[in-house]
């Protein structure tokens, strides 16, 4: 850097600063957290406000993951408003977090904020709304007079195939999933409320008095309590287990009612219990009785007689025979809905004998949320966060990490870094084109240039920051779905600029990396809002029984990824000589050394390609082979990995052949942008073969248009020569038509 | 190819390789390279294309195993009123395969030099040369079957996905079967056939590989090749078929038919239809009507037959026993994350061998391979997809020679990009 003079060398540290800020430090609009939060760990508890904070680190499961509330939250209120932030009543954001703890402890507040984003306008005609008056976030509140119409019209929809699904039927389609999703979270931690209208039969049985009272007791604990000390009376005297004795028709209603919770439960709150081998997570209904074995239809196809004598039988046994019992039972009597419910019936009345103290925590949360009781709300959150944490064992290990990485939003900050260095390469070469143009040296453009590397390097280290954050939580290698992937390629390109760079400091790698690295991030951004790949809103999915190989993940996945990502970087290299191409046309100058050193790194990166494709494409193989049986099935991803490792070929050995020269090879580069966007999205677009599951149509139009845009560039590239040709054959036709050839006007 | 990098050993034996066969000269040009090579491409994109419409399976004997195809473009895409009518013959996988791998020899002859400095384009080249080999060789002689078995039962055959045959079966002996069987090859030709295990010729009347069947109630209404039948199940049960074109997509349920006629020296003994099941004759029991279409017996001459057309089987000289099966899947999701089943191979005289089949991990036995590939945990049965590919190594062996070739070579390039950099700077 000594070749800078102060002032230049103060821009550079300047915009060196300012990235590495982007990049890193706190700032409210870029994260609500910064890199010191990793290191800091869990703040104290404010003893002036609620201790969300606090509240949004406690464990849960959700999608088969345990993770913080915190990203529970923010990936709902990702499906449902494509934000991480509702909206109260003034359109003011209220943080996740917040608007979480009001939908589980104060549903009737959250009804009032705007959680839902509908900007179709016929779905907004369905309930007379329209987007230029009403806008297009909506509270429950505003929706729920319209719920039997959103229903009709989705469960229309839902009778025509997705495929020919129209933009309305779709849109219909996820507000109602949306709906529904809201109403699971907020019964997920109390059973929904017995319609009023059968309060009568409620009545006859005498199950009023059981139901939590808000008058008589503190929490719903009090009534659960209750239906443990009736479960307590039959285990005392199995022979009250019969038709029409008062107790069991009572127990037999709560056993039905807190199962039916079950299904309205959006994540398991409950914790595995200490002595659980199977480390299965609950939901309150689990809790209080366990879950249902089959369908509760099946429940039609039992016995009553045999039902009532089997489980008097089994209530009757030691626990530790009746634990036995059921095990047996649920293993070898698979098709007997008479034999199972009553093994499910008997565990709720006998093995299930205390009220889980998770519960009762999660009880006092809401009361204190409601009675603005900080005090009290601050110190169950401390109780809670110990218990659940301990009792989660392992899978609690990253939950602090998980949840300062939620606010980093490395992702985001990376791409507008990205965007600074695309500015800052461009800069550097239109001063490079002034200072020619003067005829003074081009020093403000070397400077431009070094700074765009050094910013390039501090981005990379926090877009691998961000991979490797994922890494660590999901504990899985890089690229596990399509939107890791779209991660992936755009890390994989920019740090092969950025070593490019090092050798070549001619501005054009940081450049192109800064696009595929934007572009790629806006793209993952995309798929993460896409809820048919992404329904929970966590983009860190689990992966299905094939897929969970975390070798093929780390070899075949990554490599191929990474086959991507080079082919793409050599396409966007060839965009970049046909523009360098154009521009030097236009003002009528010669192509410079530039040209020949655009050809050697677009040679030198399909080389990379080549290897890298062909040996993931392979490895591919080998894993369908270990998989499915078959090296080679002709399936659509797997021809679309053939086509790039062929058209690398092909740029390959046009160029040995001397057929391509460089602009052939550029234009052959950037044809394969086209194969590669086909291969990584368009073979999704199918829905045929084994490899759909990352099935997406949505981005069908987006597709279309970069294949547009590219085939323009190509189309460009030819421009200058088609034009002399036509020029060319104007002048001939002007000589032919001054000078006609005497003897072709014959007599 | 850069003319400096030659060494003088490697281009005199290759003037006297081009020399000794001069006829191979526009087999092993680039050029051709470069046209078979776009050529598979569209051969490539044009068949996932028709995936969509006519299935993996059927794209496969279309475009891959056949020298060319003739394609229409989609009616449903733009213009495709105006374009759909015009046949676009697409050369097939055999023929750009068969010219690649040629077109490779060749330049591996004549064109190739044959030095250190080049060793690495020629392992990436025979490694090519071997995956496209073992390829055609696989898809030549590659088997897929499938075995199902019963919690706590054991099984010793297998039945292919596709192709049937008619199994005529002595059961008189409780102990002892004996099974003729008639492959489907021999069905389609049609005719009379007659074989010494019989005491009966079979005259084919009617067969077919697809199907739509009904139960029709009474003999007139039953339409077509239908109508003749006055023995077994299909006389019984007014069975009525409609023969369709085998459907190839992957989730395809394609109902052979085959009716025909049994004669003994005496003359007739009656026609007869039977239907074989897609996914194995076991199913017709799960219809009463239908159930006697896994077996029709027919009494002859004081022994007892049985009449099926079923899935092409062979029997295997061991038996797996199926002991347990696992299905688990994440806790609050429909995502599973193991399928596993828990066999014993019972071989004769032997020791048992007990084994876990699950995701990823396929059992491996005389030559057969074994994977998990559907399973009830309801029903207490799983489903083993078997593959028989003698050349299954092929790929693995290539795959290390073509890596090994790449970086080989280039390695070689970046060494020499990065020392040319060097250079440039100092």
């Amino acid at each position: 850097m000594k070749k800078h003079t102060p002032v230049r060398l103060g821009i550079l540290i300047f915009l060196t600063l300012a990235g590495a800020w982007v990049c890193f430090f706190p700032y409210k609009k870029l994260g609500t957290a910064s890199l010191f939060d990793f290191a800091k760990g869990p703040p104290s508890a404010p003893t002036e406000s609620f201790d969300l904070d606090g509240f949004s680190r406690i464990p849960v499961l959700r999608g088969g993951r345990v993770k913080p509330i915190d990203s529970v939250a923010r990936n709902t209120l990702l499906v449902l408003r494509n934000k991480r932030t509702a909206l109260d009543q003034n359109d003011e954001k209220v943080p996740a977090i917040e608007w979480f703890a009001r939908v589980l402890f104060a549903p009737e507040q959250a009804d009032q904020l705007k959680t839902f984003l509908i900007d179709h306008d016929q779905v907004l005609g369905l309930m007379g709304k329209k987007l230029a008056k009403d806008g297009k976030h909506f509270s429950y509140a505003e929706l729920e007079p319209h719920l039997g119409e959103i229903e009709s019209s989705a469960r229309e929809a839902g009778q025509t195939e997705r495929e020919n699904q129209d933009s309305f039927q779709q849109n219909a389609i996820e507000l109602y999933r949306g709906l529904l999703l809201y109403r699971k979270l907020k019964n997920t931690l109390a059973p929904p409320p017995v319609p009023s209208e059968s309060s009568e039969m409620l009545e006859e049985i005498g199950v009023t008095e059981v139901f939590f009272d808000p008058e008589k007791d503190s929490d719903r604990t009090a009534e659960y309590q209750r239906f443990r000390a009736l479960t307590g009376v039959v285990v005392e005297d199995p022979s009250l287990i019969k038709m029409g004795s008062s107790e069991f028709s009572k127990i037999v209603f709560f056993l039905d009612h807190y199962s039916r919770a079950n299904m309205w439960s959006e994540f398991f709150p409950i914790p595995p219990e200490v002595n659980d081998p199977l480390e299965k997570w609950l939901t309150v209904g689990q809790s209080l009785v366990g879950e249902e074995p089959l369908d509760s239809k099946e429940k039609r196809k039992m016995e009553p007689r045999l039902f009532i004598s089997t489980l008097r039988e089994l209530v009757s046994l030691s626990p530790d025979d009746l634990r036995k019992r059921i095990a047996t039972i649920r293993e070898t009597e698979k098709m007997n809905p008479t034999a199972l419910f009553a093994s499910q019936y008997a565990e709720a009345i006998k093995l299930r004998r205390e009220v889980d103290p998770v519960i009762g925590l999660y009880e006092k949360l809401g009361i204190s949320f409601r009675a603005n009781n900080v005090a009290a709300f601050n110190a169950t959150v401390s109780q809670l966060n110990e218990l659940a944490t301990e009792r989660a064992g392992e899978a609690s290990s990253t939950l602090h990490f998980e949840k300062s990485y939620n606010g980093f939003e490395p992702f985001y900050r990376s791409s507008l870094a990205y965007v600074l260095i695309f500015i800052i390469a461009c800069c550097s070469w239109l001063s490079a084109t002034y200072s020619n143009s003067v005829g003074k040296s081009d020093r403000t453009s070397k400077m431009l240039r070094d700074c765009a590397y050094i910013l390039t390097g501090i981005v990379l280290l926090s877009h691998t920051f961000g991979l490797f954050g994922r890494m660590y939580i999901e504990g899985r290698p890089p690229v596990t779905n399509l939107y890791s992937s779209a991660l992936f390629i755009g890390w994989g390109a920019v740090l092969l600029c950025f070593a490019t760079e090092k050798y070549l400091r001619l501005g054009v790698a940081s450049a192109m990396g800064s696009i595929i690295g934007a572009g790629s991030l806006l793209i993952a951004y995309n798929l993460s809002l896409d809820s048919s790949l992404n329904p929970t809103g966590d983009t860190m999915e689990m992966m299905r029984a094939v897929l969970d190989s975390n070798f093929w993940l780390a070899t075949h996945v990554v490599i191929i990824t990474i086959g991507y990502s080079t082919t793409f970087l050599a396409g966007f290299l060839g965009i970049a000589y046909v523009f360098y191409y154009l521009g030097a046309t236009l003002l009528g100058k010669r192509e410079g050394k530039l040209k020949k050193t655009l050809e050697s790194m677009i040679f030198g990166i399909t080389c990379f390609s080549l290897l890298f494709s062909l040996v993931g494409t392979v490895l591919g193989g080998i894993w369908a082979d270990q998989s499915w049986g078959r090296f080679w099935g002709w399936d659509a991803k797997e021809n679309g990995a053939l086509l790039i490792v062929i058209w690398n070929a092909l740029l390959l050995h046009a160029r040995f052949s001397g057929i391509a020269r460089t602009r052939g090879l550029a234009t052959i580069a950037i044809f394969g942008n086209i194969v590669t966007a086909w291969s990584w999205f368009g073979t999704n677009m199918l829905g045929v073969g084994l490899h759909s599951y990352g099935f997406m149509d949505k981005a069908f139009n987006s597709l279309m248009f970069f294949i547009l845009s590219q085939l323009a560039i190509i189309a460009f590239a030819y421009l200058p020569a088609l034009v002399n040709f036509v020029i060319m054959l104007a002048k001939k036709l002007i000589e032919i038509l001054s000078n006609p050839p005497p003897n072709e006007t014959g007599t | 190819m850069s003319t400096e990098s030659k060494t003088k050993k490697g281009q005199s034996t290759l003037a006297k390789r081009k020399a000794l066969f001069p006829w191979l000269v526009p087999l092993a040009s680039l050029r051709l390279t470069l046209t078979l090579l776009s050529l598979s491409m569209v051969l490539i994109f044009i068949a996932t294309l028709e995936q969509v419409e006519i299935g993996i399976r059927g794209a496969q004997a279309k475009y891959f195993e056949s020298l060319f195809g003739i394609w229409h473009y989609p009616i449903q895409f733009w213009g495709g009123e105006y374009l759909n009518s015009i046949p676009i013959p697409i050369p097939g996988g055999w023929l750009l395969g068969g010219l690649l791998i040629m077109n490779l020899t060749a330049a591996y002859l004549i064109r190739f030099q044959w030095t250190m400095k080049k060793f690495g384009i020629q392992l990436i080249h025979l490694g090519i040369i071997m995956l496209l080999g073992g390829q055609l060789v696989t898809q030549a002689i590659q088997e897929e079957s499938r075995m199902q078995i019963n919690k706590g039962e054991s099984s010793n055959y297998i039945e292919r996905f596709h192709g049937v045959e008619l199994a005529l079966i002595d059961v008189t002996d409780p102990k002892q079967e004996t099974v003729v069987s008639i492959p489907q090859e021999l069905l389609e030709e049609g005719g009379s056939i007659s074989s010494e295990d019989l005491p009966f010729r079979v005259s084919v009347k009617s067969f077919g590989s697809n199907c739509d069947f009904n139960l029709v109630g009474s003999k007139d209404k039953r339409v077509g090749v239908s109508k003749e039948v006055d023995q077994g199940v299909g006389f019984s049960a007014n069975l009525s078929i409609k023969p369709k074109s085998e459907d190839y997509s992957s989730e395809a349920m394609n109902f052979g038919y085959l009716v025909f006629e049994l004669t003994d020296a005496t003359g007739s003994l009656g026609t007869w239809l039977t239907l074989s099941h897609p996914a194995g004759n076991h199913w017709w029991k799960e219809s009463p009507k239908l159930a006697g279409l896994a077996f029709q017996p027919i009494r002859h001459k004081g022994k007892l037959w049985g009449l099926t057309l079923r899935s092409k089987r062979e029997y295997l000289p061991y038996s797996i026993e199926l002991l347990g099966i696992e299905n688990e899947f994440y806790q609050g999701t429909e995502t599973p994350f193991n399928f596993e089943s828990d066999v014993l191979i019972n071989m004769d005289g032997n020791e048992g061998r007990r084994a876990l089949v699950y995701m990823n991990t396929p059992l491996r036995h005389e030559g057969k391979t074994f994977y998990q590939y559907q399973m009830n945990k309801a029903a207490d049965y799983t489903v083993f997809q078997v593959i028989r590919n003698p050349s299954w190594l092929v790929p693995y062996i290539s795959c290390i020679v073509v890596s090994i070739g790449l970086l080989w070579q280039f390695g070689f390039h970046l060494v020499r990009f990065l020392r040319k950099n060097s250079l440039q700077k100092a």
